[in-house]
Order: C-alpha cells, then sequence, then structure tokens
C-alpha cells in the first residue's frame, strides 16, 4: 500500500513489535531465569548462579531420560529418513496407480490429532504387548516424523531437474550408479535438514510418549510429569538447554540449506 | 565399448528415461507397509473397538452424548479453541502487516524470530507461562508494583492461561502463510485505487482486507483443528482445571480404562478434524499457498 502517514506508522511499528514481543516473550525469559539463585521464580532473578544446571547434570534420572531421548531420536529419524526418502522419490518421480492413496497415507500422521494416534497406538500395543518397549516408542515416532521427512524430499526431488538423472543415463549409467554419483550428493543437504526435522519431531514429542512409553522417561515425558506436579527450577535449565540445541539445530539447518530455498518452501 | 555407443545412440524408452512410472509404487512400498502396520491398523482398530463393544453396536457413542459431563468437556474445547482462534487472527494480522511494511534486514529479524518459536518445544514455551503469568510472576509483579491491582491476578489455572498459552503457540501457523498472501498482493492494484481517489481506509476496506480473506480464513481453520487436539498446554496452564477433549482422552485411557468411550470419541474427533481439513485445503488452494 501507499505509505502511510506519521501517526499510524508508529502505531502500527508499536503494535508489531508487541505482538512480536508476546510470541518471543516465553524464550526470552526461561533462559535469565535459569541462572537464578533463588528456588522460587522471582523475575528478574535475584543473582546469578548455575545450581539449577548442577541440578540437571547431578540427577541421573535425568541424564538417563536424555539417554533414552536422545537414543529414541536417532533410531526413529534415521528409520523415518530412509523410509520417507525413498517414498518421497517414487512419488515424485513415479506416475502409477494410487499414487493420491499413497500421498495422503504419508501425510495422514501430520493430519490426525497427535491425540487420536495416541489413543489407537496404545489400545493397538496394548493388544501386542509392546506397551512401555523401546520398540513401541521408536515406531510411534517414526510414523510422526515420517511426513516431514516426505515433505521436504518431495521438495528437494522435485526442484532438481530430471533432465541431469536422464543425461546421466543416457551416457550408459546404469540406475544404482547414477544414484550413487548424481542423486546422492545432490540430495545430501536436504535429506541432512530432513533427518534434523524428523530428530527434533522426536526429541520433542509429548503426548505420544506419554501414552505409549510407560516407564521409560524421555525428557519431555518428564518434563511433562514435574510440571504437572509442581514448579521446580530445573526445568528452566532444562528449557534453556532445550533452547540453545534448537538455536544449533536451526544454524545447522541454515548452513545445509544455504542458496536453496527448501525449508522455507517446506514450511510454507 | 559398443553397447555404450547403441546405447547413446539408442536410448531404451527415450521419453520415459528417468522417470520411474508404475515402478514409483514400489519406492513407495515400504513407508507404505510401515505406516499400514503402525498407523493405519491402530486407527482403524479404534473403529472396531467403538462399533463391537459389549453393550451394541453404537453404545459408546449413546453414552457419550448422553453424559452432560462429556458434552460439558466438548462445549468447553470448542469454546476455548473458538476464542483462540479469534485471538490468533487479531494479533496475527496485525504482525502479518506490520512485517509487510518492513523492508531489508528488519524483515530478515522480524521473520527469523517469529520462526524461532517453532524450533522450541511446546512444553518449554508452555512452562514459561507459568514464570510470567504466576502469582509471582514478571506481569503480577508489575501490575501489583505499578498499583494496578491489589492483590495478584489469576492467570494461571483457568480458561484465561490455556487461551493465552494457545494462542501463543499456534501465532505462527496463522502469520506465516497470512504474510505470503500479503506479500503476493499487486501493490498496481491499490495505487490504481489510489489515483482514482481512494481514501487510505477505504482502500484497505474493500481492497487490500479482501485479498487477505482466503488466507486468514486458512489460517483460523488450521488453528482451530491444532487447538481442538491439543494436550500439553490446557494440562500445565490450565492445571486440571481447563479440561480439553484431549485430557478426556488420556483420562478414559489412562486412569480408567474405557477404551471403548475412549475409541469413539477419538473417532468423532477425527471426523470433525478431516472435515475441516478438507476447509483448509479449500481455503489456502484459494489463496494461492
Amino acid at each position: 500500500m501507499t505509505e502511510p502517514g506519521h501517526l499510524p506508522r508508529l502505531l502500527l511499528t508499536l503494535a508489531g513489535i508487541t505482538v512480536l514481543l508476546f510470541l518471543c516473550l516465553p524464550i526470552v525469559i526461561v533462559v535469565p531465569m535459569s541462572f537464578s539463585s533463588a528456588s522460587s521464580l522471582e523475575f528478574p532473578p535475584p543473582g546469578f548462579s548455575l545450581r539449577w544446571y548442577q541440578a540437571f547434570f547431578g540427577d541421573t534420572r535425568w541424564l538417563v531420560a536424555s539417554g533414552y531421548s536422545i537414543a529414541v531420536a536417532l533410531v526413529s529419524s534415521t528409520l523415518a529418513l530412509l523410509i520417507g526418502s525413498i517414498a518421497a522419490y517414487g512419488l515424485v518421480r513415479g506416475s502409477f496407480r494410487g499414487r493420491a492413496l499413497v500421498e495422503s497415507n504419508v501425510m495422514a500422521p501430520l493430519i490426525v490429532p497427535q491425540i487420536v494416534t495416541a489413543v489407537g497406538l496404545y489400545i493397538y500395543f496394548a493388544k501386542l504387548g509392546l506397551l512401555g518397549t523401546l520398540f513401541g516408542l521408536i515406531v510411534g515416532h517414526t510414523v510422526l516424523a515420517i511426513p516431514y521427512v516426505v515433505l521436504v524430499m518431495a521438495v528437494a526431488i522435485r526442484s532438481f531437474d530430471l533432465r541431469i538423472e536422464q543425461v546421466a543415463l543416457t551416457l550408459g549409467a546404469s540406475w544404482p550408479t547414477m544414484f550413487r554419483r548424481i542423486l546422492l550428493p545432490n540430495l545430501a543437504p536436504s535429506a541432512g535438514a530432513a533427518w534434523i526435522f524428523a530428530f527434533v519431531i522426536s526429541f520433542d514429542e509429548v503426548v505420544v510418549t506419554i501414552f505409549l512409553a510407560g516407564g521409560i522417561e524421555t525428557i519431555p515425558k518428564r518434563m511433562f510429569n514435574e510440571l504437572v506436579l509442581q514448579v521446580n527450577p530445573t526445568i528452566t535449565a532444562i528449557a534453556t538447554l532445550l533452547i540453545g540445541f534448537s538455536i544449533i539445530t536451526v544454524g545447522a539447518l541454515a548452513l545445509l540449506m544455504r542458496g536453496s530455498g527448501t525449508v522455507r518452501k517446506a514450511l510454507g | 565399448m559398443n553397447s555404450t555407443a547403441t546405447a547413446f545412440i539408442r536410448p531404451r524408452r527415450p521419453a520415459r528415461l528417468g522417470r520411474l512410472g508404475a515402478t514409483g509404487l514400489g519406492f513407495a512400498l515400504p513407508v507404505s507397509l510401515f505406516l499400514l502396520v503402525a498407523f493405519d491398523v491402530p486407527v482403524l482398530m479404534m473403529f472396531g473397538w467403538a462399533l463391537t463393544s459389549a453393550k451394541g453396536m453404537f453404545a459408546p457413542f449413546v453414552e457419550f452424548f448422553t453424559r452432560p459431563a462429556y458434552i460439558k468437556v466438548i462445549l468447553n474445547t470448542l469454546r476455548i479453541a473458538a476464542i483462540a482462534t479469534v485471538s490468533c487472527a487479531v494479533l496475527g494480522y496485525v504482525l502479518a502487516y506490520w512485517l509487510r511494511s518492513l523492508s531489508g534486514t528488519a524483515r530478515l529479524v522480524a521473520l527469523t524470530l517469529v520462526v524461532l518459536p517453532f524450533w522450541v518445544s511446546i512444553l518449554v514455551r508452555s512452562y514459561a507461562w507459568i514464570v510470567v503469568l504466576g502469582n509471582n510472576g514478571v506481569v503480577n509483579r508489575a501490575l501489583l508494583d505499578l498499583g494496578l491491582a491489589s492483590e495478584p491476578v489469576a492467570f494461571l489455572y483457568n480458561d484465561l492461561g490455556v487461551v493465552i498459552g494457545t494462542t501463543n503457540l499456534l501465532l505462527p501457523f496463522l502469520v506465516l502463510p497470512l504474510y505470503a498472501a500479503m506479500i503476493r498482493i499487486d501493490g498496481r492494484i491499490l495505487q490504481a485505487a489510489e489515483t482514482l481517489g481512494a481514501s487510505r481506509w477505504t482502500i484497505f476496506r474493500r481492497i487490500f482486507f479482501p485479498l487477505t480473506v482466503p488466507a486468514l480464513a486458512a489460517g483460523m481453520v488450521l488453528v482451530f483443528i491444532l487447538t481442538l487436539g491439543f494436550y500439553v498446554t490446557p494440562a500445565i496452564l490450565g492445571g486440571g482445571r481447563v479440561p480439553m477433549v484431549a485430557n478426556m482422552l488420556d483420562m478414559l485411557i489412562n486412569r480408567l480404562p474405557r477404551w471403548e468411550l475412549a475409541s469413539a470419541i477419538s473417532i468423532l474427533l477425527l471426523i470433525l478434524t478431516l472435515l475441516l481439513h478438507l476447509l483448509y485445503v479449500r481455503l489456502s488452494r484459494q489463496a494461492g499457498n
């Protein structure tokens, strides 16, 4: 639109910044709180200390939960990346009967409310005796991560010129050679991004985990259980570590995606 | 050597080379089998549970619809979802409109700040509101110090807390597509209106706003769908006093095992979500996303 006048312009800026602050407030508040010396949730913190980080790293239960979180996220994101990428390639380059059906099925875990998936898997796993097993938890997380992998990889494959593959094949390369020498190096950054996406989805997952994990504690599950019971400042330290972890992942993603708009396209 | 040359001169299936055609199905097979066993069957089994309960074919559905306690939770969920949707729409429109007026670095920084919360766990973001809005929290401290309140205002463990938390979590889902729709608007249309003598307000009301309605509506439907299934935020910021559908399902599964009833409610939630999702797809297509 044309340039608004000075006063409306000022009001708009103020309103915009207020909403942006509202959006970022949780992150802005939690980080300083984690360095507080007080055991209540006072803000601003009365003094600086690392006691909540010590409390986290000194508690075996939190460390065990971290171990489970990382293990489940590693396995489920890798599995989702493998079968999801292959499927994305088939969906983009193939034209077969039932393609739309396969596509909707792959996207379904994203659309179906997680709580419904959680209830369904709970009853199913209860019947199969898989409740409270690492295997069941990994299967559940993989289901949730698959749509993200397929979304990111489909965008990447679609924007990779088919003719480059055709040239390689025309010049006599077998399909496996073409895959190894052409597809793999070109799609590797997107695959890295998709893998990070899937890892974060699993690492942050709460709802399905609460239903399926039984006695296994992951970080989000333990945090949730503590939060419902009482307010414990150790959580601010974990929250800050998680935010730091998120910023590192976003940075890694930005590096991987530099020059290609895959992430933005996938999110938009 | 010879065979390579032949292949070069006369490639087999020249038109379809590199395209998978029907073999594409083979590529999609592993994921399809995995989802069939680990997702489709579990979801379909819920239909089985709900429809073949010992008390009769539709007994769980009948029980659900005739118990005021369950209906109350559903109405509460719909109400919270509606309020959160409207507040997301208002705040989101302001933010997207402001983003559109920015340029260069300022826009990049602001957009990064909008996307950043996506990457921070829902749990962390919900928790932060306890720190901000609690009786000892930042907001109440400020209100008391400024003399605007004589005792702490109860922001938490009620509808207000859940609405604030939900709005905060879902705002980016509405802002990003709305912003995308706003920058797609052809500036020349607005200039033409101005040349023809329309006031700034008229241009906004009659041209700019109507062009953003499909994206706004799509974003609102998305926020509504996501709020319907919310579990974590009502549990943390509602403190068990603001029961929503997801928390009720948790109770029916984990506390009093009533699988057939939980299945019936899940199926209803699923159907409602799918219907709304169709509406969402339609609206976003209109918005050109």
